[in-house]
């Protein structure tokens, strides 16, 4: 008589368990437990993490899922083999299918016992019931009804009065049903300790304080894993209750593993094997890209693919990614691959990713491990606002029972941990919002106690104290599940015979329930359909020139396989903003020391600025090498194989997993478990055990053991933030392309980039800014000639720099903030037909609201009538409401009595334009403060060049970005002002004292030693000062500076002698309102 | 020092005292922003209730002392009509030197505006620059035009548009044409215009004080007997009845004073449970506390005054059509218990939401009506504190008593049932995160009932320190 404890629940019954189930195996076995069950409400969704769990502690698992039907009574099912699982999958399909989740019903699921009945064959069942009363009874009759034998009845020990009587009654029940009585411990949670927690969860649940909970709180007490011993003495009276727990579990021996997959028929092959299909299509596709005579090089190189896709036999994803291809490519829509297996030669030649891999050099195997037995991985991007359309043909093509999304689950990081904990407790919501607020993105590690003091709270505060323990408990803690973005899962069979699917949020989309690690784990495939912003960017691009200059390109063009040195040029010089990954600040500041001359070495350039390398300290060792300051070293041959490409430092994903085999004699798939310990969310000290292993394999092969640790910290560094070689390929190939433009046609590009907002990292006047400086004329938006995009306009000879002629730039009126696409559509329409003559003729012909106009006014649109902003507002509010057209020329008021309003300072102007497009094309809004600046001797960014290395310098502008790269000791702050751009490093001691600055200043000044690096140059702060008061005050500035009172036959000011007018009261919203950009 | 109140969800400053704006502070300022900025900030509650009603009281006393028509100006302000009354006290001027000398005195800074029209008294009062302004007469528009906009008590929608076109101050306004500014701002622009120039009459709401209910009785001789004042009292409730009725009021609290002949007053309080007009039973109240006054040589005077009042409409007579019995009006009792008790002394007992013993009980109103009980056993009898009990021998670590010694006797247990784990509400104290407390139904041999606990689970340690202890008798 063994009891075995079937009914525990973990985190993924969203806010009722709190342990995961790493956490609830490892106390099982710490227990003695042979098995443990897992069942968890309506879901099923946690089972993947349990198998694991289980696998990791040489425990059988037995999976199994609590219905708690409509009627309020719940049942425990478990599934007796591989077709039971998917009658369970099934029905809870069809409870999740009933969600309206428009009427926000997220995650629930509406069973009732007919639907039990219907798919009731093969599971063992158990009803949890409460007293022991007609409804238990009634229950009860429905169970042995639908189960047969195979109904149980659930006893608990709940810990309350009359207990024992209760357990006696229903048991006595059940063998009046001809049941038997089923003991289970109804776990919540693995050890006692976690009690509170529990209590914290439940009010989060219920949105209420811990003080108003009351007997909302979990009545039934002792919900910890106990062990066997405990249990069997608490069950005494019940023997054949323990007993049947063991039955059960020797019953149900149904695995998780057995669940196999089957990949979707496409229909190019027909009559054919996936095999002999793909190996016709491609060698047709090579025979017609080359005229019959394809290169020697690349025929070798395809039988060789082939050869190795025949073997692991991988031919259908292939084919089905190629469908998916296809279609896009059929509708025009710009895409490209990347993962494992993209950079291959059939993905080139069938059109899936455009690297040439024979120009590239880049190796199919290299990127797959021969007895990782896992599906190849490609991931397609997609212009980002067409990607919508690829989805619904999949589901179409597909069909809704095969085809859905991959789940994420959305876990609490610091900030909703806080956020949540401190509500249940009672927090007010200021308090708990600084309190996230003083969380940088998306950390994990909680809040630390000197920010509490920083914020001016009591740490000693009881619930304060409890609230930042408690919090760091509930990280990671699942919270609900959400749809990928696009990681989609194709079956031959039906889909949710393998795991129950529910709707999305988002109309016609379905879910299953298991996220992408729990797919790798069961070895199912699934294809990313992802929007990626700069394909929408480059498929504009190539529009706007093919429109404009004649031009047609694409991606796969020779253009943008040619290694340009003029493009190279320009991109060493760090003159990157808006080109796609090598934009940002961090890649910025490498450009001129890595000096990209070709395409891998933007493939590196792309991989190097990344957590992974930065903590894993590779980032310098490189440069020395490239710069040629320092050898390249190899520890050993085998090594030098793996690393040769990268001069001896282990950059990419694959690199660091190939130390591990090559070097320390890891098998691939240790390695890869190696990879996902390493990347798990809260690592559980899996990670020591990996070290102990790599550190000896190495010095068994004859590494130092200095070596090794300094191998392995690499390692560890990647585990969670390494990029793979053939996803930096992928994208390099994006950014070279987006070089390409921005070199040779910087308006297009420019005007591109406008239309695809929002993406990058640059905000609109960034964007404006620089290709001004490129000599781009940039013409505000106009009611008479901006269409809804930006345009270009007819060309207007003045040449640029460099004698090319580039295209005037017409911003549109999507720029103008707050306009519906819909009433700028029908302006531009109604422009076009005939320009406007005045605001109410606009108003008349394109038949749009007011609001719509007003608007406009504020974008400063109508200058084309001769109207400045005041003006047009003033006319705007001066319309009626509908205009009828009988009394259409009464309503044209010309009869009203002229006004004069005062015009607008020019630093108000320039507030405005800020405010309605988020750029302004006058002046920088700095520079009206250059006087005061200069008082307290700032200097303008662009004398900065002119400092030397090591000056002691000061400088402020608007923060335009905030960059944080990965979990490193140093933010990047990208300040502006009106000469130009200025960069300061802070490191970690800096920004903790000046963390309220760093994060919440609009502007900023900054006092540093300058530090010089070629072309780039940062300022190393030492002291940060909080402007952004300063800024508040431009909207009231006349340029250059105030009027005094001397200025009087200017403005006519007041008389000195008359006491001055009181002060307007100074917080309007008059103040700059600038959006930095955050990232992580 | 700041004030803070509640808006919404966040915490959001009222009002900041002169030091705490130099540092920036302002109201309407996220309190936490606030504390970021100002370390070791003084925060206290606002209390706009509490501010209201002294602003209400300040303005009846300045009815009686300054002029008999003041009225409410908003939350911070008093309008102050001087027609006809500034000379009585010197002049505009010194008098209006004296009201802030007054206010002073009470701890208050307070600014004055003398001005034609009420519009332009609190432009200038609360935007112009000095403490005290005295606007000439007829010269309300020049005065008024380098006021900013908010002067005019425009809300905050009219006051945004307006600054989006460039109108900052109320000069600009006055010169521009009418039209165009009523079609683009609506009337309320012009009217608020017009009343702080004078175009536009704006009436004042005058407070008027107000005096409760109340009956006086004097006597030509005066009265001494207990019958007498029963008497006396009896008839001053009957005359006061009318008056209640006519108002739709009922009677909360009845204070009875009497004046005596030297000059002492001797009073009385009766409080009721429920608002009431019934004249026999607020008689009956007072005449059974009678015999507290002391006449000593003689009552003169008597004043029945009915010190808290409550809307009281008519009643539906329950029942009476079908013949049922009405139910007894308990607040009738409940009354007459209290006269003789005090009100504190009555009270019923309701549920609280808590698993522990001691806090699921609460005294509540005798008339209000309580939470449901919880359906699991409770003792009719808690004894606080629980009693220790010693020589306990049980089962570990859940086994129930099977004997006890309390209060001196041993029992021998013949029944029990348990445990009930009772666990501590951590989020209280500290001290509760990790207790448990086991309880047991116990019957002895003698078949009384006792509710026994033990600290502690009877496994961790931590749980307790496994004491018994008696807390409560079943009946």
């Amino acid at each position: 008589m063994t009891y075995v404890e079937l009914h525990a629940a973990t985190h993924f019954s969203f806010l009722r368990g709190v342990s995961s189930a790493e956490q609830l195996f490892a106390a099982a076995r710490l227990l003695g437990y042979p098995a443990l069950g897992i069942t968890d409400r309506n879901t099923v969704g946690g089972l993947v993490k349990a198998l694991r769990a289980a696998d990791a502690t040489g425990m059988r698992f037995i999976a199994g899922c609590r219905l708690d039907l409509m009627d309020g009574s719940s049942l425990l099912v478990w599934p007796e083999d591989r077709a039971a699982w998917s009658r369970l999958t099934r029905l809870l399909t069809v409870g999740k299918g009933r969600v309206d989740r428009r009427k926000g019903e997220k995650g629930q699921c509406f069973l009732h016992w007919e639907d039990v009945a219907a798919w009731s064959e093969g599971l063992v069942a158990a009803l949890i019931p409460d007293e022991a009363d007609r409804l238990a009874d009634v229950a009860l009759a429905q169970m042995a009804d639908i189960f047969g034998r195979r109904a149980h009845l659930a006893l608990t020990h709940r810990r309350r009065p009359g207990e024992a009587k209760r357990l006696h009654a229903l048991d006595a029940l059940a063998r009046r049903h001809g049941m038997r009585s089923l003991a289970t411990g109804d776990v919540l949670y693995d050890g006692p300790n976690r009690r509170m927690l529990h209590d914290v969860v439940t009010a989060i649940r219920e949105h209420i304080t811990i003080d108003e909970l009351g007997f909302r709180r979990e009545r039934f007490a002792d919900r910890y894993l106990k062990s066997p011993e405990e249990m069997e003495r608490r069950f005494k009276a019940f023997p054949d209750a323990v007993r049947a727990t063991a039955d059960i579990a020797e019953r149900c021996t149904f695995s998780l593993r057995e669940l196999s997959y089957q990949y979707p028929d496409e229909l190019v092959m027909t009559r054919r094997s996936p095999q002999k299909a793909l190996e016709r299509m491609t060698w047709m596709a090579l025979n017609a890209k080359y005229g019959g005579r394809p290169p020697p090089r690349y025929r070798k190189l395809l039988t060789h693919e082939l050869k190795l896709v025949a073997s692991w036999r991988y031919a259908p994803y292939f084919l089905t990614v190629n469908s998916i291809v296809q279609f896009a490519r059929s509708q025009k829509i710009l895409c490209q691959g990347r993962g494992s297996a993209a950079n291959s030669m059939i993905c080139y030649i069938l059109g899936i990713t455009s690297i040439d891999p024979v120009v590239h050099k880049l190796l199919f195997e290299r990127f797959l491990s021969d007895d990782r037995d896992e599906p190849p991985d490609i991931d397609v991007d997609f212009e980002h606002e067409r990607r919508e359309e690829v989805i619904q043909w999949i589901y179409e093509t597909y069909g809704d029972e095969h085809a859905a999304l991959t789940a994420v689950v959305s876990r609490y990081r610091t900030r909703g941990a806080v956020r949540e904990v401190g509500k249940a407790l009672g927090l007010s919501e200021d308090v708990t919002g600084t309190l996230s607020g003083q969380v940088w993105g998306w950390s994990n590690d909680g809040v630390a106690e000197r920010h509490v003091e920083e914020l001016g709270l009591d740490k000693e505060d009881p619930r304060l104290a409890l609230t930042l323990e408690l919090t760091r408990q509930l990280i990671g803690t699942p919270r609900h599940l959400s749809q990928h973005p696009g990681g989609f899962v194709l079956t031959r069979d039906r889909l949710d015979a393998l795991v129950p699917i529910e709707p999305a949020t988002m109309e016609d989309r379905r879910v299953i329930e298991w996220e992408k690690d729990d797919l790798e784990e069961l070895k199912i495939m699934k294809v990313d359909v992802l929007g990626v912003g700069m394909l929408g960017c480059m498929r504009r691009a190539f529009d706007l020139l093919a429109e404009h200059k004649g031009q047609r390109l694409t991606l796969a063009s020779d253009e943008m396989q040619k290694d340009d040195p003029k493009v190279y040029d320009m991109i060493c010089e760090a003159d990157t903003i808006g080109v796609f990954q090598i934009e940002s600040r961090a890649q910025m500041s490498m450009l001129p020391r890595l000096k990209p001359r070709k395409f891998y070495d933007i493939v590196i350039q792309v991989a190097i600025v990344r957590p992974g390398p930065i903590q894993g300290n590779m980032v310098h060792p490189y440069l020395r090498r490239r710069e040629g300051k320092e050898e390249a070293h190899y520890p050993s041959r085998e090594l030098r194989h793996v690393l040769d490409k990268t001069l001896g430092v282990p950059l990419f994903q694959e690199q660091a997993m190939k130390v591990a085999i090559v070097g320390a004699g890891f098998k691939p798939t240790e390695a890869d478990a190696l990879r996902r310990a390493m990347a798990t969310f809260k690592s559980t000290g899996g990670v020591a055990h990996f070290e102990e292993r790599m550190v000896k394999g190495m010095m068994a092969k004859g590494y130092s053991r200095d070596f090794a640790e300094r191998t392995f910290r690499q390692i560890r560094g990647f585990g969670s933030y390494g990029f793979p070689e053939s996803h930096a390929a992928s994208f390099a190939k994006i950014a070279y392309a987006s070089s390409w433009m921005k070199y040779y046609h910087p308006e297009i590009f420019c005007a591109a980039l406008l239309n695809a907002q929002p993406m990058g990292f640059y905000g609109v006047a960034q964007l404006v800014r620089d290709a001004r400086e490129h000599g781009v004329e940039v013409r505000p938006v106009c009611v008479n000639a901006s269409r809804w995009d930006c345009t270009l306009e007819a060309p207007n000879p003045p040449l640029d720099f460099e004698g090319r002629n580039l295209l005037p730039l017409r911003l549109g009126l999507r720029m103008v903030k707050g306009l519906s696409n819909d009433h700028g559509a029908r302006i531009a329409a109604a422009a076009m037909d005939a320009p406007f003559a005045s605001i109410e003729d606009v108003w008349r012909r394109a038949g749009v609201p007011v609001a719509a106009l007003e608007k406009l006014a504020d974008a400063d649109a109508f200058h084309a009538l001769g109207l400045d902003r005041r003006q047009a507002l003033w006319r705007v509010r001066g319309l009626g409401h509908a205009p009828l057209p009988l009394f259409a020329a009464a309503e044209a008021r010309d009869d009203e009595p002229a006004v004069t309003l005062a015009p607008l300072a020019a630093g108000r102007e320039v507030v405005e334009d800020y405010r309605a497009v988020q750029l302004s094309l006058r002046s920088h809004p700095v520079a009206f403060l250059r006087p005061a600046l200069d008082r307290r001797g700032i200097v303008p960014a662009a004398r900065l060049g002119e400092l030397k290395d090591g000056a002691r310098v000061h400088v402020a502008g608007i923060v335009l970005v905030r960059q944080r790269p990965g979990a490193g000791n140093v933010t990047f702050l990208t300040l502006e002002d009106e000469t130009g751009i200025a960069n300061a490093i802070v490191w970690q001691r800096i920004f903790e004292a000046n963390r309220r600055t760093i994060l919440a200043a609009a502007m900023v000044g900054i006092e540093g030693i300058l530090q010089r690096e070629g072309k780039v140059i940062h300022i190393v702060s030492a002291r940060l000062e909080d402007l952004t008061p300063l800024l508040g005050r431009v909207g009231d500035m006349h340029f250059p500076h105030r009027p005094g009172p001397a200025d009087g036959a200017r403005n006519g000011g007041r008389d000195p002698r008359q006491p001055p007018p009181p002060s307007l009261p100074s917080s309007r919203d008059g103040g700059m309102r600038i959006r930095s950009r955050n990232f992580h | 020092m700041v004030t803070a109140r509640r808006e919404g969800n966040r915490d959001v400053l009222a009002a900041a005292c002169d030091q705490a704006r130099a540092l920036g502070l302002a109201p309407g300022m996220p309190l936490a922003k606030a504390r970021i900025l100002v370390a070791g900030l003084d925060v206290r509650a606002a209390d706009p209730d509490g501010d209201a009603a002294w602003l209400a009281r300040f303005g009846r006393f300045a009815a009686r002392r300054w002029t008999p028509r003041a009225a409410l100006s908003g939350a911070d302000g008093l309008w102050l009509d001087l027609t006809g009354v500034a000379h009585l006290f010197g002049g505009e001027e010194r008098m209006c030197a004296r009201i802030l000398a007054f206010c002073r005195r009470l701890g208050f800074t307070a600014r004055i505006a003398v001005a034609g029209t009420a519009g332009a008294a609190h432009a200038l009062a609360r935007f112009g620059a000095a403490a005290l302004t005295l606007c000439p007469p007829g010269r309300e528009a020049d005065s008024l035009a380098a006021m900013p906009l908010a002067a005019l008590r425009l809300d905050e929608a009219v006051l945004s548009r307006a600054r989006r076109l460039g109108l900052e101050r109320v000069g600009e306004l006055i010169a521009m044409p009418r039209a165009p500014l009523q079609r683009r701002f609506g009337a309320d622009l012009l009217i608020r215009l017009d009343q702080a120039l004078g175009r536009a009459a704006e009436p004042l709401d005058p407070i008027v004080p107000e005096e409760p209910p109340a009956v006086l009785l004097r006597f030509q001789e005066p009265i001494a007997t207990a019958e007498a004042i029963a008497e006396a009292a009896g008839e001053a409730v009957r005359r006061l009845i009318p008056d209640l009725a006519q108002a739709g009021l009922g009677v909360r609290r009845l204070v009875l004073i009497c004046d005596r002949v030297d000059n002492l007053e001797q009073s009385l309080l009766v409080s009721l449970a429920k608002a009431t007009r019934d004249g026999a039973h607020l008689a009956k109240l007072i005449c059974a506390k009678i015999e507290k006054i002391e006449p000593g040589f003689g009552i003169e005077r008597l004043r029945l005054v009915a010190a808290r009042v409550e809307p009281l409409g008519p009643q539906p007579i329950a029942g009476a059509l079908a013949g049922d019995r009405p139910a007894p009006d308990l607040a009738l009792l409940i009354d007459r218990l209290a006269v003789r008790l005090g009100a504190r002394r009555l009270y019923r007992l309701g549920a609280l939401e808590s698993d522990l013993p001691e806090r699921s009980v609460r005294p509540v109103a005798p008339l209000a009506a309580p939470a449901a009980w919880p359906d699991w056993p409770r003792p009719v009898r808690l004894l606080t504190p629980p009693e220790p009990v010693e020589q306990v021998m049980s089962a570990l670590p859940d086994g129930p008593p099977r004997r006890f010694r309390w209060r001196g006797r041993a029992y021998r247990v013949a029944a029990a049932d348990g445990p009930e784990r009772v666990y501590g509400e951590w989020w209280r104290h500290a001290g509760e995160r990790a207790a448990v407390r086991d309880y047991f139904q116990i019957e002895d041999e003698a078949g009384a009932r006792f509710w026994l606990y033990r600290n502690g689970d009877g496994e961790e340690a931590g749980t307790g320190d496994m004491g018994w202890h008696m807390h409560g008798i079943f009946a």
